[in-house]
């Protein structure tokens, strides 16, 4: 395997195709003497130790921890293969169940995760594997599937439909209501003022809270200094969970990687979009009908 | 105790209270300041008013005031023209003008006072941006004198005649600031530094320059910032603080009764930064 990253997705729509693709990826990994890693969901973990039977080589993570923030995810999986790298390793192999509607876990976030990955794993030899259960995934999640992955598992020639751009955020739940907090281009100060405000009755511990604040003040901030104005601030809440929003009238970053990793080139929009993506909930970034809009979630 | 935030009153500061006044009219700069003096007068303080033009003109200031009318004649006020007190003309030596402040509060002192009350109109110490810059870091050595001395002090700028941006590098030197400020305060404390306010896009640029201005203390190589009056801070701001205490080769000790503070700094895997309670 030579070195960069090789990212492909496994579409399967039964246990047995499951294995079929996933299996032949692992061995593959084990008999070259790479260090390989599972970190499948319950069910996919239970079905691969099943097909693998004892083997100690394999190491499995918990998807769960594992897939909690792709930010996160992206930090773990970097920090593990400079080690295996700086310790010699010339391949590494990977199985990762990506979570997605199906399984509950809003999308955006995880496609741009799947975009994003291809420039921030380039620099390792890693093999990803991205299993995507048909039965169970939503279409534009399987469009958005195809567009981010060079390859497709099973298919010997290159993914057509690569590089296509991705799906548009799916507006949130509480989305539905009209927003308790409309503001346009307020200062950050007083987005804070009115947040406070507006989540005096939401049950938030006082790190969620703090959470809840510093996002509307980043997203503000971002959209009053990188957007096109007027930039429209709103908020919902439901009895637990709070959801605020921006959208200005530009077309947002272009680099997928933003708010995915800490861009140290620029001391402005990534590190601060990148620290809500690390402490909220759920973070939605992209182009729709009314402009770019970033949304944040925090909270049950 | 010293009084720390904004204010629209000037009575009931401490003897040690440093407040910063913008206005935009005379009259009433003139009406808060005696009342400010009043007030250090009742505290035993002696009384000084600072301000453009001669002796006579200055007690004319002032004499709205029977209290301090009488206090000037008494001695126990004085007034002194401007051009006298900041002796070397238009640029202040921060650290001349801090000697002759701790002078003349010795000298109350021995006169039998509790200390020495200034209200002065520094407008004309501002007016270009090397004086500016000099003042600034006279202000905050003055706020690091009086944490402790019974000194306290009322610097008032006339806004229309300052520059933009002028009153808020200004006010962000003190502990107490009327309305239309700064978004924060850096004020002395009596073992590194204290942030008062919310520090965000507002304050990008002036936060750095405040920090470079007060050229803070390191103590056993930490700089150490009480951040307990700090409503707000984001990450811009923070790393403006560990640049600078970087810059001293200190660590940086955060006192904050929040958590916010301390999981900022470790998302961001800040070295050299403790944060305490």
């Amino acid at each position: 395997m030579t070195a960069g990253f090789f990212h492909e997705c496994a579409l399967y729509d039964s246990e047995d195709t499951f294995l079929a693709l996933a299996v032949p990826f692992v061995e593959d990994g084990l008999r070259a003497g790479h260090p390989t890693f599972v970190a499948c969901a319950e069910d996919n973990t239970a079905l691969l130790r099943g097909a693998l039977g004892r083997d100690d080589a394999v190491t499995y993570l918990p998807a769960a921890d594992q897939y909690a923030r792709p930010a996160d995810a992206i930090a773990s999986y970097r920090e593990i293969c400079a080690k295996l790298v700086s310790a010699g390793a010339t391949g590494i192999h990977v199985v990762g169940d990506v979570p997605h509607p199906g399984v509950g876990a809003p999308w955006d976030w995880w496609a741009r995760y799947e975009a994003a990955v291809n420039r921030a794993y380039a620099e390792f030899p890693l093999h990803g594997l991205c299993p995507y259960d048909t039965r169970t995934t939503p279409d534009y999640v399987l469009a958005d599937v195809a567009s981010t992955h060079p390859n497709v598992a099973g298919q010997g020639t290159p993914n057509p439909h690569y590089g296509a751009p991705l799906s548009a955020p799916r507006p949130d739940v509480l989305e539905q209501a009209p927003p308790l907090v409309e503001l346009v281009d307020p200062t950050p100060s007083a987005v804070r003022g009115a947040v406070l405000a507006a989540i005096a009755g939401v049950r938030l511990d006082e790190d969620s809270a703090h959470d809840a604040v510093y996002a509307a003040s980043e997203i503000i901030t971002n959209g009053l200094t990188h957007g096109v104005g007027p930039v429209r601030f709103r908020l919902w809440a439901d009895a637990a969970r709070v959801v605020v929003a921006t959208t200005d009238h530009g077309t947002g970053p272009s680099d997928p990687l933003v708010g995915l990793m800490p861009t140290e080139a620029t001391q402005t929009a990534g590190l601060g979009l990148w620290i809500l993506h690390r402490t909220c909930n759920y973070v939605s970034m992209g182009r729709g009908d009314d402009g770019f809009t970033v949304r944040v979630s925090v909270g049950a | 105790m010293r009084t720390s935030g904004v204010t629209d009153v000037v009575v009931g500061m401490s003897t040690s209270d440093h407040l910063c006044w913008s206005f935009d009219d005379f009259t009433d700069f003139r009406a808060r300041a005696a009342e400010f003096l009043v007030d250090g007068l009742v505290r035993g303080q002696r009384a000084c008013y600072v301000a453009r033009g001669d002796a006579r003109e200055l007690a004319g200031h002032l004499a709205s005031s029977p209290v301090l009318a009488a206090a000037l004649r008494d001695g126990s006020a004085e007034v002194i023209p401007l051009e006298s007190r900041y002796r070397s003309g238009a640029t202040v030596s921060p650290n001349d003008q801090v000697a002759a402040y701790a002078e003349a509060t010795s000298a109350a002192l021995a006169d039998g006072f509790t200390g020495l009350r200034v209200a002065a109109d520094a407008t004309a110490l501002v007016s270009s941006p090397a004086s500016l810059d000099a003042f600034c870091r006279y202000e905050h050595l003055i706020d690091r004198y009086m944490t402790g001395s019974p000194f306290s002090a009322m610097c008032a700028y006339h806004r229309p005649e300052l520059a933009d941006g002028t009153v808020e590098q200004l006010a962000s030197m003190h502990p107490v600031s009327n309305a239309r400020g700064a978004p924060f305060r850096l004020h002395a404390t009596a073992d590194g530094l204290a942030l008062v306010g919310e520090i965000d896009r507002a304050s990008r640029e002036l936060l750095p320059l405040a920090l470079l201005r007060a050229e803070p203390p390191v103590d056993r190589s930490e700089l150490r910032v009480d951040a307990t009056g700090l409503r707000f801070i984001d990450h811009h701001g923070l790393l403006a603080l560990h640049d600078c205490a970087r810059s001293h080769a200190a660590t940086l000790v955060l006192r904050s009764e929040k958590s916010a503070l301390a999981r900022l700094v470790s998302i961001l895997g800040l070295e050299d930064v403790e944060c305490v309670r």
